[in-house]
This record gives C-alpha cells, sequence and structure tokens, in this order.
C-alpha cells in the first residue's frame, strides 16, 4: 500500500512536471519575438499585400489560447498536432526516427559506460598517475560533441554510436572514478581484503553493490547529456533521427515539430528519473 | 595542472587576443577579396577564411566574446541560484516546494532542445549582437536548477546553526542574516559552480553554432568558427583550420582545471 501511495505520487508529480514543461514551452515560443516570423515574407516575389496577409493570419492563429488547444487536442488525437513544414501529422514523422534514436542512444550509453566502468576500475586503485592515465577524458570531456562527430566523419572512422559513446564516457567516467576511489576505502572492503579475498570476489561482492545504488543515478544524468549530444551527431552523420528531425524543425520554425520532441524528450528524462529513484532507495544498503 | 599555472595561462592567451582585436587593420568582418581561402602569410599569420576574413583576428574576438558571455551568463545563473536557493529556505514549506517543483521542472527538459526553440523563434533579422546576447542570456536562464537545489539544501542546514539562531536573536532581520552570515558560507558552493558554467556554456554555444543556430554571422563565435571544418574545401587548403578547435579545447581544459582546483 505505502509502494503504490509512494509511486502514485511520483506518477504525479511527472504528469504535473511534463504538463508545466508543455505550458512553459508554449509560452516560451509564443512570446518569442519571432514567432510570427515566416521565411516566406522575406522573400521578394510575395507582394507587400500578401506578406501582411501571411503576418494577419499567422497573428490570429497565434495566441497562447489557441496554441495550447492545438496542442491538447493533437495530443488526444494521438497525432502529436500537424508539421507546418510538411503539412502531416507530427506522429507520422516522429515515429520511424525514434526507433533510430533509440538503437543509438542505447547502444551509446551502454557503452560508454562499459568504457567509463573500464577506465575507472584499474585508474581507482592507483595511488600515483590517475590524472595523467585519465587525461584523455578530461581532454574529451573538453572537444564540443559537435566538433568530435565532424573529426570522425572527417576522418572516416566511427560513427554516430562511437562518438556518443566517448561523449558519455568522458562525462560519467570521473564520476565512476570518484566512486569507485570511495569504495576502496570502504571499512569493510578493507577487511575483506585483509581477509584474502580475490580481486573479482572483492569488485563483485563488496564494490559493486555498494556504488550500484548511485550508478542508477547516473543513468538519468547520462540520459540527459545523450539527448543533448544526439542533436549534433545525427546532424552532422546525417542519420534520419529524431535528433536531426529537431534540428531540421528548428532552422524551418516548425514549433509544433519541435515542442513534440521536446516534450517526448522531457518525458524521457522525467521517466529514467522515475525509475533510478525507487532503484536507489530499493538499491540503497 | 596547478590553478595558477591555468589562471597565468588565461590571462596570457586574454591579453593577446586583447591586442590582435585592438590592433589597428583588419577588423573580423573585413573581407580581403584578393586571399580567399588562403593559406598563411606575413599579413594573415593564420591565414583567412572562404569570405577572406583575417582567421587570427576572427578567433581572437571568438574568444574574447566567449569568455565575456560565458562569464556574464555564469553569473547571472549563479546568481539567480543562490536567489532561489536561498528564497526556498528562508520561506513557508509551500513556497520552497514551488520553487523546487520549478527548478525540477527546468532539470526536466533538455537544454539544447530549448535553445533550439528560442533561437528558431528569433526574428530573421535579428543582429549579430542581439544573437549572441539572447543565445547566453537562455544559457543563463537554463543553468541555474542544479546549483539552486545545492544552495537550497546548504541554506537549509545553515538556517538552523547556532550563529544564524544567535543572529536572529540580536535582532537581525532575514535580509541581513542572509547577507552577512549566509552568503558568505555559501560562497564555496557558488564560486565552483560559477566556474563550472563558464566552460559548459562554451561548450553549449559551440555545440548550437556548429547547427547553424548559435551566434549570427558576421560576429566570429566558436560554433561559427567549428564551421569551418565542415568544409572540405578548407581543410585541404590549410591546416590552420584546426586552430579554433585546438584553441577551444585548450581554454576549456583550463577553465575546467581553474574551476576544479577551487
Amino acid at each position: 500500500m505505502r509502494i503504490a501511495m509512494i509511486v502514485l505520487r511520483k506518477f504525479g508529480r511527472i504528469v504535473v512536471l511534463l504538463s508545466l514543461a508543455a505550458m512553459g514551452t508554449i509560452l516560451l515560443m509564443r512570446l518569442a519575438p519571432g514567432y510570427f516570423a515566416d521565411a516566406r515574407e522575406m522573400d521578394v516575389k510575395y507582394a507587400q499585400a500578401t506578406r501582411s496577409e501571411l503576418g494577419a493570419e499567422e497573428k490570429a492563429q497565434g495566441s497562447v489560447a489557441s496554441t495550447t488547444l492545438h496542442m491538447i487536442s493533437g495530443f488526444l488525437h494521438g497525432n502529436l498536432g500537424e508539421s507546418r513544414q510538411y503539412e502531416i501529422p507530427v506522429s507520422d514523422l516522429i515515429r520511424p526516427r525514434l526507433r533510430v534514436t533509440a538503437l543509438i542512444l542505447a547502444r551509446g550509453i551502454a557503452y560508454g559506460w562499459l568504457l567509463a566502468f573500464c577506465a575507472a576500475l584499474p585508474l581507482s586503485t592507483l595511488h600515483k598517475g590517475g590524472t595523467l592515465f585519465g587525461a584523455p577524458f578530461t581532454v574529451l570531456l573538453a572537444v564540443p560533441s559537435g566538433a568530435m562527430a565532424t573529426f570522425f566523419l572527417l576522418s572516416g572512422r566511427g560513427g554516430p554510436v562511437l562518438v556518443l559513446t566517448l561523449v558519455l564516457a568522458a562525462r560519467d567516467f570521473k564520476f565512476v572514478r570518484q566512486l569507485l576511489r570511495s569504495a576502496w576505502k570502504a571499512p569493510h572492503l578493507l577487511q575483506a581484503r585483509a581477509g584474502g579475498a580475490r580481486p573479482d570476489q572483492l569488485i563483485l561482492r563488496h564494490v559493486m553493490p555498494n556504488i550500484l545504488p548511485n550508478l542508477m543515478a547516473l543513468a538519468t544524468l547520462s540520459l540527459v547529456t545523450a539527448l543533448s549530444a544526439i542533436v549534433p551527431i545525427e546532424v552532422i552523420f546525417d542519420v534520419p533521427g529524431v535528433g536531426q528531425l529537431a534540428w531540421a524543425a528548428a532552422m524551418n520554425r516548425d514549433l509544433p515539430v519541435l515542442l513534440a520532441v521536446t516534450l517526448l524528450m522531457a518525458a524521457a528524462v522525467t521517466l529514467s528519473g522515475f525509475t533510478s529513484n525507487p532503484a536507489r532507495s530499493f538499491g540503497a544498503p | 595542472m596547478s590553478r595558477r599555472f591555468a589562471c597565468t595561462f588565461l590571462t596570457l592567451l586574454v591579453l593577446v587576443a586583447t591586442v590582435i582585436v585592438a590592433w589597428p587593420g583588419h577588423t573580423y568582418a573585413t573581407q580581403d577579396r584578393d586571399a580567399i581561402m588562403a593559406g598563411s602569410s606575413a599579413e594573415h599569420w593564420t591565414g583567412t577564411d572562404d569570405l577572406g576574413r583575417d582567421r587570427t583576428v576572427r578567433v581572437a574576438t571568438a574568444l574574447l566574446l566567449g569568455l565575456v558571455c560565458a562569464a556574464a551568463a555564469s553569473a547571472i545563473s549563479t546568481s539567480i541560484a543562490a536567489g532561489v536557493g536561498t528564497v526556498a529556505a528562508f520561506s513557508p514549506g509551500p513556497v520552497a516546494s514551488v520553487l523546487m517543483l520549478l527548478s525540477d521542472l527546468f532539470l526536466t527538459l533538455p537544454w539544447l532542445f530549448l535553445l533550439m526553440i528560442v533561437r528558431s523563434s528569433l526574428p530573421l533579422n535579428a543582429s549579430p549582437m542581439h544573437s549572441a546576447a539572447i543565445t547566453f542570456l537562455i544559457l543563463a536562464a537554463l543553468g541555474w536548477p542544479a546549483c539552486a537545489r545545492a544552495v537550497y539544501n546548504g541554506a537549509l542546514e545553515l538556517r538552523g546553526s547556532d550563529w544564524m539562531i544567535q543572529g536572529r536573536a540580536n535582532g537581525l532581520r532575514t535580509g541581513q542574516l542572509v547577507r552577512q552570515y549566509l552568503l558568505p558560507h555559501l560562497r564555496p558552493l557558488l564560486v565552483p559552480q560559477f566556474l563550472l558554467c563558464v566552460p559548459a556554456f562554451l561548450v553549449a554555444e559551440a555545440n548550437l553554432g556548429t547547427l547553424g543556430l548559435g551566434v549570427a554571422e558576421p560576429l566570429p563565435s566558436w560554433g561559427g568558427m567549428l564551421l569551418e571544418l565542415d568544409s572540405s574545401a578548407m581543410l585541404a587548403r590549410s591546416s590552420w583550420v584546426f586552430l579554433p578547435i585546438v584553441l577551444l579545447v585548450s581554454v576549456l581544459l583550463l577553465l575546467e582545471c581553474l574551476a576544479y582546483e577551487v
């Protein structure tokens, strides 16, 4: 009963957060100074009267209330509204791309974690030279994901998954190494070592259970990082995913698409926080 | 790498960039039509871009603009975090809950997508300076929630401390308590936050720039300069194209070193 109440309360918080996120994004879009700007207004082939008409038409349709109603009706119909650019339901644009992005994200996050963990594990045991051996991750951390993607594209080696892996490994490495360092110093671990436990036993039986709850928290952070990195990566590698769709929507001022993608990402982040937090509380020693 | 080394090297970079920008002759927008995509020469030390603009001056301007704007955005972001966290800690429960819900809301929304929404909603004729100001203002508006939560927790702990209770017993108002007692104790939290936000904002601007949604031309920015890497013609002609990325990575490393050493 208590668990059901906790889950219900958390679910309610997610719904409130997502509703507020939707309202906030609509307000942000609607109040942005160029919301009514249309690329066609800059086109000389349109007469002044036509341009004024376009502006008036958009102003009539673009009140906060009507935008919200359009969005709500689109979400209720399950088509997430209609794309300004392609004039088709947004859901038709997102659905085929979702799988592509989800696959890249899943592989990138898994490999990124693996790389960060495999590098952090031996380095966390070093008393000296940890900074030197960890330097590649420090350098990777300072390279914008867009620049990294361009570099790999030009060199003809690797693809979106490799770039995402490196971006995430660089971000997670320091956190994992710090966790492992603290875990190695735990009194029960020192006792186990003194008792002659093998390194694999130490890692599997003592270190991992100790750091698992914090690793779960890292999952949400990794997802946020991955979602931000996926846009330049998909654009540069020309991957037909949700990130590329969001970028194309931003370039063409297709705000219904951008709104739907943003809310989708917000939902993914909130849900991952929802799943990682109970895991943390259940996994905590 | 020590904090002193990072500080000295950064100061040196800023000084050199300032001298290059202030030097009479080329500006970041001046075009030399006889030297389009030129390599290194006596006139253009690191060559020119595809519009014949001096790369040295443009990189120096991007460095100064990036650092100044990112530092300003970071100061705004840290101030918002300090304000929200402190107000939440000294307010009744419902107000604190609303403020923390607001910070959760901002944490939920991925930065880049919000930035893309706002940048794509800007007027088509927005000036380069406006685009730079708006880009960094949005970054400042989005960067405060995580720190606000930390400030809130820190301020909650400090609120119940003996010296705060004594201060209150001596008749100090909440404002005075916050100014005289609380903020100095929160400084160890706020200074690293300020220093960590600067490289984070520079990277965010660079990523936006590589998507063509950063600071508008002809104003040079890290993101805009990195776009040159997309041009195979430029890459074939000169290796100086890599100067912006090398310099950006160096600046970010120095800033991160500074932040972690503090």
